[in-house]
C-alpha cells in the first residue's frame, strides 16, 4: 500500500472538542420512572406518556438484533443517561444563547444568524437531547410551514403530531426504534402544507456533548399534497473513550404529489485509530410515499460513528410513487458500517433507484444490506440498484447483502455490484500527467462518489467533498 | 389498504427476519427420523463408526431449521416435518425395462441406488477407475477415503448433513488415480419408488492430481405422486490440476422433498465445472459449497431451476476464495410458473490474502405468472483489496419487444412465449457436457414450457 493511501486512513477528527456547558442530566438507568421523568421535564400531554410507556413495554419484550454484520460488546442500557439538557434559561433572542454554545456551533461551522441568511438555511440545532435554537421560523411561518423542535410541536400542534407520530415506524418496529419511542427527548418537526414549496433548505444539526449520555432524537416530516421540501441533517460529537449510543427515528410522510428530499452528512466521532470510543449509530429512518406520484429521496454521506446500523427506507404505497437512495459510506480504522436501504413497492408503477458507494480502509468493515420487495399489488414496479465498493488496503472488508423479493410478474428488478481498488497503475497514470498521488486519490474517490454527491444540495456537496479532502490533509509531508 | 398493512403501523416485513412458522417440536421429529439408524451394520473401520456416532450426537444437538434462521428464511420446510419418513430396508425388484428411460448410452460406468439401496444388477463399471459402492469400497480403499469422507461436508452445523452422515453406510465412491483421464461420464442414478421412504444418498469423488472425469448425479422417481424424502450429501475433492465436470439433475416427482448438500474442495490449479438442474420436488434445496483451498483454482457453477404449480426450489451456493489467484464464474437462472417460489442465495467469499481473485456472479429470474415468486440474494463478502468481483441480479418477465418480434415472424403469442422461455433455460442446459442428457433435458424443458 502506498504511503498516500496509508495517510488517507490516518486523519484527525476535527470536531472532537467538549463544550463546558452546565447540563441537566437525568440519573442513569432506564425504567418507567425515567420515562415519567422525561415526560414531566418536557411537560408532555398524557397521550405521549402513554405512547412512551407502551413502547417501553414492547422494548422489554424484544431482543437486540443479531443479524447485522457488526461486532460490539453488549450495551448496558442501565449505564446510559436518557436525558441531558443544557441548564434551562429563558431565551428571548439568539443573543441570549450561551456564548459557549454559540462558539461550539461556530467551530462546527453551523450557519446560524447572519451566516444563515447568506446561506439561506433554516437551522434547528439539537444539543444533546434538547433543541436550542431554531432560526428563520418567522419567515417559514409566513408561507404556513411549521418548523420547530418536536417538543414544541407536541405543545403547539398536538393534533398533527398525534396523527402522524409512529405511523411510519411503529412503536415495536425494531429494538432501537422501540427504545427511541420510549425515551426520545427531542428532534425536529416539519410540516409543509398543501401546495407549498419550501423556499429554503431546512437543516438540523445534532451534537452529543455529554459523556455517557445517549441521544434519542425523533424527526417527523410531513409534506401535504403537492408540497415539497429539502431537509439537511448533520451530526458531530466530542471525543470520549467510552462508546455513546445514538438511536434516532426519522419518519417522513409524503401525500399526493409531494416531494421530500432528505440529506444527511453523518460525521459522529468514530473512535480513535485503535477503535476505542466512538458513537454507536443505530438509526431507523423510513419514509412513506402515501399519496400518488409522491417522491422520497434519501441521500447520505456516512463517514463517522464506530458502528453505523441504518437503512433509510421507502414504502411506496401511492401509485407511481418514487423512492431514491444515494449513499456514500466511508469506514476507517476499526469502524463498522452495516447500512443500506429498503424499498417496499406496494403501489402500481412505483419506481426506486438505489446507488450505494462503500469505501473501506484500515481495518474497517463496510457492509451494504438492501431489500427490494415487490408486493403482489405492485404491478409495473421498477427497481434499479447499483452498489460499488472500494477497498483501500488489505485489512478491511466490503460486503454486499442485497435481498430481492419479487412477488409480481410485471415487475422489473435489476441489481449490480462491483468491487475495485485504487490501483498503483492508476496512480502512476496520474503521476505521468503531473498530478501528485494525493490529488489523484482524491480525484479517484470523488469520481467514485460522484453519482451520490451530485444528489446533495450545494452546501452539503461542498462539505462532503471537503470531508473526503480532509482525509488527505494529514498526508502532506 | 394493501395486504399486509394492519391498522396504523406498517407490517412486520420491515424486519429483516419475519414470517416464522410456529415452533416445531423439532427434536421429537428428528428422533423419529433417526429411527432405524441403530440397525445399521457396524463397519470394520473404527473411524467410520466414530464418524457416524459423532453425526448422531450432532443430530441430537441441532434442531430443524425454521424461517427464523437466516439461511432458511424463504424456505419453509414445515410441510416436511408434518410427514414421517423411514429408510427403506429393501428396495423393490425392478425389471431392466423400468430404468431404460434413465440410461445414458455414453456412460462408462453406472451406480444405481433404489430408494437409497445399492442395486448391483443395474450397475456396471467400464471406466477403468474405482467406481463402486461405498460399503465395499471403504474396506478396499479405506486409507484413501478416510481423509475425505465426512471431512468436507460440514455436518456440525447442518442438521440435514448430520442426518445423512448418521445414516452413513453405503453410497457412491469414485476414485480417479493420478493423471487418469476418464472420457465417458460416470452415471450415478438414484431412483425413488416408495411412498414415505427416506433415502440418504452419499457420494464421494476423489480426483487425484492431473486426473479428469465427468460425474452425473441423477435423481429420478418412478411414482408420480409418492411423497418421499431424499437427503443427499456429496463430497468432491480435486487434487492439483485435476479437472471435474459435475452434472446434477434433480427430477423428483412433485410430491417429493429433496435436500442436498455438496461440498467441493479445490487444490492448486484444479478446475471444477458444475451444472445443476432442478425440475422436480415439492420442496427442494441444494446447498453447494466450493472451497478454493489452494492457489489458482477455477470453478464455474451454473444452475437452472424450472418450477411451476406450488413447487419451491431453493439454491444456496457459497464460493469460498481462500487463496490467491482464484477464478469463479456463476450463472444461475430460475424460471418460475404457477404459484411456485424460487430462492437463490449465492455467496462469494474472498478471504484475507486471497488477492487477484476474479469472480463474477449473475442471478437471472423469469416470472411467468402473477403468483410466481422469487427471492434472490447474491452476496459478496470481500476481505482482500486487489480483487475483481462483480455480481448482478435481475427479475422480470419476457420482453414484450422480443415477443412482438417473433409474432411479426408469424409465431403465435403462445409459441413465441414458449420459445423465449425455452431459450432462457436452454442457455444453462447447453453447458451440460453429456449429449444424451442434454437432449433429454431440452425435451423436458420444452414440454414444461408448452404446458
Amino acid at each position: 500500500m502506498s504511503s498516500v493511501l496509508q495517510n488517507l486512513v490516518n486523519q484527525p477528527y476535527p470536531h472532537g472538542f467538549v463544550t463546558e456547558i452546565e447540563s441537566d442530566v437525568a440519573p442513569k438507568g432506564l425504567n418507567e420512572d425515567t420515562i415519567r421523568l422525561i415526560s414531566t421535564k418536557k411537560n408532555e400531554p398524557g397521550w405521549l406518556l402513554e405512547f412512551r410507556l407502551k413502547a417501553y413495554q414492547q422494548w422489554l419484550k424484544m431482543e437486540e438484533p443479531k443479524w447485522p454484520n457488526v461486532k460490539y460488546p453488549k450495551i448496558d442500557f442501565q449505564a446510559i443517561s436518557y436525558y441531558s439538557a443544557p441548564k434551562p434559561k429563558k431565551l428571548a433572542s439568539m443573543d441570549e444563547v450561551d456564548p459557549e454554545l454559540l462558539r461550539t456551533f461556530e467551530k462546527l461551522g453551523v450557519p446560524m444568524n447572519e451566516r444563515a441568511a447568506l446561506a439561506g438555511v433554516a437551522v434547528d440545532v439539537i444539543f444533546d437531547s434538547v433543541s436550542v435554537a431554531t432560526t428563520y421560523k418567522q419567515k417559514l411561518a409566513e408561507v404556513g410551514i411549521i418548523f420547530c423542535s418536536i417538543s414544541e410541536a407536541v405543545h403547539e400542534h398536538p393534533e398533527l403530531v398525534q396523527q402522524y407520530l409512529g405511523t411510519v415506524v411503529p412503536l415495536g418496529d425494531n429494538y432501537y426504534a422501540a427504545l427511541n419511542s420510549a425515551v426520545f427527548t427531542d428532534g425536529s418537526f416539519c410540516f409543509i402544507p398543501k401546495g407549498v414549496k419550501c423556499p429554503m433548505d431546512l437543516s438540523t444539526y445534532f451534537r452529543i456533548n455529554t459523556q455517557e449520555s445517549g441521544q434519542f432524537e425523533r424527526t417527523l416530516i410531513i409534506a401535504e399534497e403537492g408540497a415539497s421540501v429539502s431537509y439537511l441533517e448533520g451530526c458531530t460529537a466530542p471525543k470520549f473513550d467510552t462508546n455513546q449510543l445514538h438511536a434516532a427515528v426519522v419518519e417522513l410522510i409524503a401525500l399526493d404529489n409531494a416531494d421530500i428530499k432528505y440529506s444527511t452528512v453523518q460525521n459522529w466521532y468514530a473512535g480513535d485509530e485503535k477503535g476505542i470510543g466512538g458513537i454507536y449509530n443505530f438509526v431507523t429512518k423510513r419514509g412513506l410515499c402515501k399519496g400518488v406520484n409522491s417522491r422520497i429521496s434519501w441521500t447520505q454521506v456516512e463517514t463517522g460513528s464506530a458502528i453505523t446500523w441504518k437503512y433509510p427506507s421507502c414504502v411506496l404505497r401511492g401509485d407511481n410513487s418514487v423512492g431514491e437512495f444515494y449513499s456514500v459510506a466511508l469506514t476507517n480504522h476499526y469502524q463498522q458500517a452495516d447500512t443500506g436501504t429498503k424499498m417496499v413497492h406496494l403501489g402500481r408503477n412505483t419506481r426506486s433507484t438505489i446507488v450505494s458507494k462503500g469505501i473501506s480502509a484500515g481495518r474497517s468493515n463496510n457492509s451494504y444490506r438492501g431489500l427490494v420487495r415487490i408486493a403482489p399489488s405492485a404491478a409495473g414496479a421498477r427497481n434499479y440498484s447499483r452498489c460499488d465498493s472500494m477497498l483501500v488496503g488489505d485489512q478491511c472488508g466490503a460486503n454486499t447483502f442485497p435481498y430481492i423479493q419479487v412477488n409480481n410478474q410485471s415487475a422489473k428488478v435489476e441489481h449490480e455490484a462491483s468491487t475495485s481498488k485504487i490501483g498503483e497503475d492508476q496512480l502512476f497514470y496520474f503521476a505521468q500527467r503531473g498530478i501528485g498521488a494525493e490529488e489523484a486519490v482524491s480525484m479517484i474517490i470523488n469520481g467514485f462518489c460522484k453519482d451520490v454527491f451530485q444528489q446533495l444540495p450545494m452546501e452539503f456537496a461542498v462539505e462532503a467533498t471537503k470531508l473526503l479532502g480532509l482525509k488527505l490533509e494529514g498526508s502532506v509531508g | 389498504m394493501p395486504p399486509g398493512i394492519v391498522g396504523k403501523g406498517l407490517p412486520t416485513y420491515f424486519s429483516w427476519q419475519h414470517a416464522y412458522m410456529s415452533a416445531v417440536t423439532s427434536n421429537s421429529y428428528l428422533e423419529s427420523l433417526l429411527q432405524g439408524q441403530p440397525h445399521l451394520p457396524a463397519a470394520p473401520l473404527a473411524w467410520f463408526n466414530e464418524l457416524r456416532a459423532d453425526a448422531v450426537d450432532r443430530v441430537g444437538a441441532l434442531t430443524v431449521p425454521t424461517t427464523r434462521d437466516e439461511e432458511w428464511r424463504f424456505t419453509d420446510i414445515s410441510p416436511l416435518t408434518k410427514l414421517s419418513f423411514h429408510p427403506a430396508r429393501n428396495a423393490p425388484q425392478l425389471d431392466a425395462a423400468t430404468i431404460d428411460g434413465f440410461v445414458l448410452p455414453e456412460a462408462g460406468a453406472r451406480l444405481t441406488f433404489i430408494d437409497g439401496v445399492y442395486a448391483p444388477q443395474f450397475s456396471f463399471n467400464n471406466a477403468g477407475v474405482v467406481v463402486e459402492n461405498l460399503a465395499v469400497g471403504v474396506t478396499r480403499h479405506g486409507a484413501q477415503i478416510e481423509p475425505h469422507l465426512g471431512r468436507h461436508a460440514e455436518f456440525r452445523g447442518d442438521v440435514f448433513a448430520a442426518l445423512n452422515t448418521a445414516f452413513l453406510h453405503d453410497g457412491a465412491l469414485i476414485i480417479v488415480p493420478r493423471d487418469a483421464s476418464v472420457t465417458a461420464p460416470v452415471h450415478l442414478l438414484f431412483i425413488a419408488t416408495q411412498q414415505e421412504a427416506a433415502s440418504y444418498p452419499r457420494c464421494l469423488v476423489v480426483a487425484e492430481s492431473g486426473s479428469a472425469v465427468t460425474v452425473v448425479e441423477d435423481f429420478v422417481a418412478l411414482q408420480p405422486d409418492a411423497a418421499y424424502f431424499t437427503n443427499a450429501v456429496s463430497e468432491i475433492v480435486l487434487a492439483d490440476n485435476a479437472h471435474l465436470n459435475h452434472v446434477r439433475v434433480q427430477r423428483d416427482n412433485g410430491a417429493a422433498f429433496h435436500i442436498a448438500n455438496c461440498a467441493v474442495s479445490l487444490a492448486r490449479a484444479s478446475r471444477y465445472r458444475s451444472v445443476s438442474v432442478a425440475l422436480g420436488a415439492r420442496i427442494s434445496r441444494y446447498h453447494l459449497n466450493v472451497l478454493q483451498a489452494a492457489e489458482s483454482a477455477e470453478c464455474t457453477i451454473d444452475g437452472l431451476a424450472l418450477i411451476a404449480d406450488r413447487q419451491l426450489a431453493d439454491t444456496h451456493t457459497c464460493i469460498d476464495h481462500a487463496q490467491p489467484h482464484g477464478t469463479s464464474r456463476q450463472l444461475h437462472k430460475c424460471i418460475v410458473g404457477g404459484a411456485a417460489h424460487a430462492v437463490f442465495n449465492g455467496k462469494i467469499m474472498v478471504r484475507p490474502g486471497a488477492q487477484l481473485t476474479d469472480s463474477s456472479q449473475s442471478s437471472r429470474n423469469l416470472l411467468l405468472t402473477g403468483k410466481a415468486r422469487v427471492d434472490t440474494k447474491p452476496q459478496l463478502e470481500i476481505f482482500a483489496d486487489d480483487v475483481k468481483c462483480a455480481h448482478g441480479a435481475t427479475v422480470g418477465q419476457l420482453e414484450a419487444e422480443e415477443v412482438f418480434y417473433l409474432k411479426s415472424r408469424g409465431l403465435t403469442e403462445a409459441a413465441a412465449r414458449n420459445l423465449l422461455t425455452y431459450a432462457f433455460g436452454a442457455e444453462i442446459i447447453a453447458r451440460i457436457p453429456v449429449a444424451s442428457l442434454k437432449h433429454c433435458l431440452e425435451q423436458t424443458v420444452l414440454a414444461q414450457t408448452n404446458r
